[in-house]
């Protein structure tokens, strides 16, 4: 099949930029997973939905709010009460979850095509984020593997914290040249790369 | 070295020195230095003419509260007005310009206003420019050429007209505790929260850290007040839940302790570092908040109380202190309290003579006397200062017997020489962020001075702020609010040992002399004492009537030095005390905010905007462009040459003739899932949903409860539970959130999930009479034929090894079919049907195009679905279902709603030929002169490449019942005016025949 | 201002959108009650005081919460969500700091 475009392209310029001389802060990337994969439990079956998501990818889901967790090639985690965005390296996820998600459990909606995952890395990420989000980005207030869901103006992202010094964002397709330029320029004052 | 640097002193690094120009002549200063201490270190007395009457000014302060010396920075071709000297940090290359002069500073045409000074009194604007002109200028051209160049005459720096490159960030912060101010109270409060764990922020609106400690000459255990500030701010740099803001001035307190200020992040750089903003506009969410924001000094109201050379007493201190610069050499000090003392005897140390201490009070105490003693200064208790003298620079002062408590002077005025007068009027708390949390300032007769409101939010006060004037106050004040802010249990802690001067905090009350002669209360707004008394003669008696009318307090400093001057004079007129007269509440911000800081990246490239996965295909074929809300689409692919009108009916005809593709990406798509999906579609729309079929998509109406219409689409039924809604591009939005309202708040029992899916799938609409031979052409893995894909259905194949989802429906009214793949492969599936194509000569078309079509079929769109149409307004009645109810269902039936006079959609055809302009009215009557009695507006228009005519879409009253009468369009602010026929909107095929094939 | 959204944590207003007055009774679908119909649609009470609200969450979690929000002081004495059922997988831990 043709690969897929990626949204950023144009605006994707592998290498060192902005304030770089002293060293990088950041490292800016597009992590393109496969499965992009939306999950909805009715009320009362948020349990079964969360053992049918550790089923599939054998990630365990803490309880609460915004909880997550990731392998490096997988990751899940909440968004929404009951909802939650599950990712693969690997296509096919949404037909695997069909399969086992039935309709009395939820929903499964592919966004595959749909988000455009970006990755931010390196001491400075919680203070370029911050520059976009209102949100407490510090680690005791947003712990590894956790989600969030939050806006910057009009970009709708929901930001998962994939390590401690690390993020992946997921923007719709259609903001994400858009958001990445404004990543981009927020990051020049520390220097950062794009890989 | 200049003029009146002092060899030694103050924290300026007089190794360095620093080259910059005022008013186009080159000056030197050094690191650490301020454009107003580097301008006093050279000599200048003269910064600034007044706003009305154009007096010579100099420095009143040496911080943010300067009313004075006002400057205008350029930076290349941008000018930057109405920034006080004081907070002007010097780099090499700096260029600064006073303001408010004419031809020059030092000779000002305006000057002479100051002679007419009667006729600038309070109230002057409201009088001359807004009451009724009388008498026998009335009328006339006069008044307006004199009004230019009143206007011209007063004011303020210019803002110039060149683009700002300059970049400006927001930056959200979030804190256990901020403190506010780092002078002794705030630093102690920043490290005591600190050591308590906390996630502490440190803002202070200086570069440098420390306040008064910097330059009040005391000391804090056996350490110089400004090391002790050096070591602990060592100590808060190592701690990393610590973050410290210098040149950060926090100017909003709003709800929720959320905080606003400004870092002003390079402007004290020649250059800044690559990609560092210029101003940083930080949204800080604080646990608490510790507001350390110190005092201020205020003025005395006297004769001459403006001219360069009068000074406030611990600014004079300051620049000695902090900036080892004199700000004379012959200094005369005017105060009615004690702290002026400590004033004089560091000016003395610092090398200047105190001429004398003109104290209010008849008898200041023994302590105070020792000090003038020490100074080496003439003591004149129960004396008051009466006139100053000197042009651009004090050069004398006259002294007269003053009663304090009568207010009467007495004897005979003793001249004065000297080159400074330092002036203490008393002390203000800063409690501005309190006033603007809520609440109202309390009066403290003691003090004489406004205390902190009750606290209406979670702040903590701390130092000068309290009242609490003296150094160990602030220390003890700034442990015990630390421990506050972080909940901690208040312990008694070892008291510092502290080395300061005697120090009475109780001024006398005396806020004025009065003399004869203009005696400033106001000086940025060049309100006098006598304004203030004119007001309250022409009977304003509020405090925010006095402030509007003479515009006290309202200037760039906010009146940060004038309004409790102002007030008091109010009061005394007004024979009432201050308490009662009250004062205004403090809005933000607490300092100027620069405009760029808080529009920040929402502005120009960095707007964002949203693109269609095909998007760089359209921009590199040549389309042209056209935002539409958030997003871009192509309007048209012009060849060269053509404009726009050619290439739309160009592209228009050809779609009709062979076919034409169109990007249709933007179309709001949302996913429709779950058992009770069918239930809840046939809830929301008008139309039944439930009875669709798999594998088939149905037009679909829906209402807002009010039962006019909201929203039109197609919705594709894929699976038993599982519907793809699409929207209107523009209310996508609005319909995602009516849904999940409705599912979440109305319905919450029905299992259904509305997911966005716009960005999911990248759309291509295909039309035309080859187009079904163009799909045939590309499309593996199902037939197109009629059969397989009758109108409304669905069928799923590939191209070019993609997969598609193609549904045969159609918005230009000829065969269509709208092409859906994802959105990563759009551009791949947008390329192969337009390879397929070019045999058959399928054109790309833009939204010009696609309206014009759309117009000669009497498709409704936003235009028409405005928010005060009915669904029988747009001829869409057979969509209402009568076997079920639907939102908006029982109001749409309203008297108002069906009357007979209601607009109608209908066609219009203009019969003299020309275009057509949307917003035009109809009218029945031909008064071309005087357009009346319209029946209705045009709502979109175009010329119909299928008529050959120009066309238009219109609501006009009674709308059907005048199909094939005739009317005139009027649009006077077009000059249109021209006769029209009126039809059916169906202007095109009203059978339907080319759709259906 | 600051509303604490149950799943979330508390965010600024604006990343909320105001979803009308919380006291509103939507009447039966099917019912031809003007009256009933009128006073949803259009009547609202427009307190001075504790005010009863609906918010939706939407730049976040696109929840929609039952804010009691006192209208002359913006102090916000109650959040939940509107469909209370959401388990524990919904809600805030309590010691998760805000």
């Amino acid at each position: 099949m043709a690969e897929r475009q990626s949204p950023l392209e144009p605006e994707f310029h592998v290498g060192s930029h902005g304030n770089f001389e002293h060293g990088v802060e950041i490292l800016l990337t597009e992590t393109r997973p496969g499965s992009i994969v939306q999950l909805a439990a009715w009320p009362g079956e948020e349990k079964t939905l969360m053992a049918a998501i550790r089923a599939v990818t054998g990630l365990a889901l803490p309880d609460g709010a915004g909880g997550g967790s990731s392998d490096g090639v997988k990751s899940v985690f909440g968004f929404a009460p009951g909802k939650f965005t599950v990712t693969d390296e690997a296509e096919g996820l949404a037909s695997a979850f069909a399969k086992v998600v039935a309709p009395a459990m939820g929903t499964v909606t592919d966004l595959s095509h749909g988000r455009t995952a970006i990755r931010i890395a390196g001491p400075k990420a919680e203070w370029v984020l911050s520059k976009f989000f209102a949100i407490d980005f510090a680690l005791p207030a947003f712990p590894v593997g956790a989600g969030r869901s939050t806006t910057h103006h009009d970009v709708f992202a929901q930001i998962q914290r994939t390590g401690t010094d690390q993020f992946d964002i997921y923007v719709f397709r259609s903001f994400a040249r858009s958001f990445w330029k404004a990543l981009c320029h927020a990051s020049e004052e520390v220097g950062y790369e794009v890989q | 070295m200049s003029p009146r640097r002092t060899d030694t002193g103050g924290h300026v690094d007089r190794l360095k020195t620093i080259r910059f120009t005022f008013d186009g002549v080159a000056y030197t200063g050094h690191g650490g230095d301020t454009l107003a201490s580097a301008l006093l270190a050279n000599g200048v007395t003269l910064f600034g003419r007044s706003f009305k009457y154009h007096r010579p000014r100099g420095l009143l302060s040496a911080g943010v509260e300067e009313p004075n010396a006002l400057v205008t920075v350029l930076k290349g071709e941008v000018r930057e007005p109405n920034i006080p000297a004081t907070m002007v940090e010097i780099h090499d290359g700096l260029i600064a310009v006073s303001q408010n002069r004419f031809p020059s500073l030092t000779w000002d045409i305006h000057a002479v206003n100051q002679l007419g000074g009667k006729l600038l009194s309070a109230g002057f604007y409201y009088k001359t420019f807004m009451g009724p002109v009388v008498g026998p200028l009335k009328g006339t051209r006069f008044w307006m050429f004199c009004e230019h160049f009143i206007r011209r005459a007063a004011g303020l720096g210019s803002a110039g007209s060149a683009k700002d490159p300059a970049r400006y960030e927001r930056m959200n912060a979030f804190c256990d505790v901020l403190v506010v101010g780092s002078g002794p109270a705030g630093l102690m409060a920043a490290k005591t929260a600190a050591d308590q764990g906390a996630r502490v922020i440190l803002a202070d609106l200086e570069p440098r850290f420390g306040g008064s400690a910097n330059w009040s000459g005391e000391t804090i255990d056996d350490a110089s007040a400004a090391d002790w500030v050096r070591r602990t701010v060592a100590q808060l740099e190592a701690r990393d839940n610590v973050r410290l803001l210098p040149r950060t001035t926090v100017w909003g307190y709003y709800d929720n302790n959320t905080l606003a200020a400004l870092e002003r992040v390079s402007d004290h750089k020649a250059q800044p570092a690559k990609g560092e903003p210029r101003h940083r506009y930080w949204a800080i969410r604080a646990g608490s908040v510790v507001l350390a924001t110190g005092a201020f000094e205020r003025p005395l109201v006297f004769p001459g109380n403006d001219r360069p050379g009068v000074m406030l007493a611990h600014a004079a201190e300051r620049y000695a202190n902090e900036f080892g610069v004199l700000p004379g050499q012959r200094v005369v000090v005017f105060t009615n309290n004690d702290s002026a003392y400590r004033s004089a005897l560091a000016l003395k140390q610092a090398g200047a003579a105190i001429v004398a201490i003109v104290d209010v009070r008849p008898q200041p105490s023994a302590e105070m006397s020792a000090l003038a003693g020490e100074a080496e200064a003439e003591l004149l208790s129960g004396h008051a200062v009466v006139a100053t003298e000197g042009g651009k620079a004090l050069s004398g002062l006259k002294v007269q017997r003053f009663d304090m408590v009568a207010g009467a002077l007495s004897g005979d005025a003793r001249s004065v020489h000297a080159d400074c007068l330092l002036m203490s009027g008393g002390w203000s708390p800063t409690i501005h962020l309190a006033s603007q949390a809520g609440a109202k300032a309390e009066w403290n007769e003691a003090l004489q001075a406004f205390l902190p409101p009750k606290r209406t939010q979670k702040w903590v006060g701390a130092g000068a702020f309290n009242g609490h004037f003296m150094t160990l106050e602030a220390i003890l004040d700034g442990r015990n609010a630390g421990l506050t802010a972080v909940g901690a249990t208040v312990a008694p802690m070892a008291y510092p040992h502290i080395e300061s001067l005697p120090c009475d905090p109780r001024p006398a009350p005396v806020f004025e002399i009065k003399a004869k002669g203009k005696s400033f209360v106001d000086f940025q707004h060049d309100v006098t004492a006598e304004d203030v008394r004119l007001a309250h003669r022409e009977g304003f008696v509020s405090v925010e009537h006095l402030k509007r009318y003479t515009t006290l307090g309202m200037a760039t400093d906010q009146g940060k030095s004038s309004n409790v001057p102002g007030l008091a004079i109010m009061a005394e007129a007004l024979g009432k005390p201050i308490p009662e007269v009250g004062t205004t509440r403090f809005r933000p911000p607490f300092a100027p905010v620069s405009i760029g800081s808080l529009a920040a990246e929402r502005f120009g490239d960095l707007k964002p905007e949203r693109l269609t996965p095909m998007h760089d295909w359209h921009v590199d074929n040549g389309a042209t462009m056209y935002s539409a809300g958030l997003w871009y689409r192509p309007m048209i692919y012009g060849l060269s040459g053509e404009t726009v009108e050619q290439a739309y009916v160009r592209e228009a005809k050809a779609t009709r003739e062979n076919a034409g593709i169109v990007d249709v990406s933007t179309l709001g798509k949302i996913a429709v899932q779950g058992p009770d999906a069918a239930a809840f579609l046939d809830r929301v729309y008008t139309n039944m949903f439930s009875t669709l079929a798999v594998g088939k998509a149905r037009y679909g109406l829906m209402l807002r409860e009010d039962g006019f219409a909201f929203d039109d689409g197609t919705t594709w039924r894929l699976g038993d539970q599982d519907f793809l809604m699409t929207t209107t591009t523009a209310n996508a939005g609005k319909v995602m959130q009516h849904l999940e309202y409705f599912l979440d708040v109305i319905w919450p029992e029905l299992k259904a999930h509305v997911t966005s899916v716009t960005d999911e799938w990248a759309g291509a609409a295909i039309g035309g009479p080859k187009a079904r031979q163009i799909l045939a052409a590309c499309v593996t893995g199902t037939d197109v034929d009629n059969a397989t894909l009758p109108f409304m259905g669905i069928v799923h194949g590939e191209i070019s090894g993609v997969p598609v989802m193609i549904c045969r429906l159609s918005f230009s009214g000829e065969m269509a079919f709208e092409v859906y793949s994802g959105a990563g492969h759009g551009t791949h599936v947008w390329e192969a049907l337009v390879e397929a194509g070019r045999p058959f000569g399928l054109v790309t078309y833009g939204l010009e195009a696609l309206g014009t079509m759309r117009i000669e079929k009497g498709h409704v769109t936003g235009a028409e679905i405005d928010g005060r149409t009915t669904a029988r307004d747009l001829h869409l009645d057979w969509m209402l279902s009568k076997k079920k109810p639907f939102i908006g269902s029982a109001m749409m039936d309203r008297e108002g709603l069906v009357a007979s006079e209601r607009l109608e959609l209908v066609g219009l055809i203009a019969l003299d030929n020309r275009p057509l302009n949307g917003g035009a009215h109809i009218v029945e009557e031909v008064d071309e002169a005087n357009p009346h009695g319209s029946i209705g507006h045009i709502t979109a228009c175009c010329y119909s490449p299928a008529l050959g005519k120009h066309i238009a879409l219109a609501l006009v009253k009674g709308g059907k019942a005048r199909h094939g009468t005739r009317a005139h369009v009027s649009d006077p602010l077009r000059n249109r005016f021209g006769p029209v026929e009126i039809v059916s909107n169906h202007f095109y095929d009203p059978e339907g025949t080319r759709m259906h094939g | 201002m600051l509303i604490t959204c149950p799943y979330c944590g508390p965010r600024d207003v604006i990343e909320f959108t105001y979803q009308g007055d919380g006291n509103r009774e939507r009447p039966d679908p099917a019912s031809q009650n003007f009256e009933a119909w009128n006073a949803y649609v259009y009547d609202r009470l427009n307190p001075a005081g504790d005010h009863n609200e609906i918010w939706q969450h939407s730049g976040g979690c696109r929840v929609h919460l039952r804010v009691v929000r006192n209208t002359l002081t913006h102090e916000i004495s109650n959040v939940a969500f509107v469909r209370g059922d959401h388990s524990s997988a919904a809600r805030r831990k309590a010691e998760d700091k805000p």
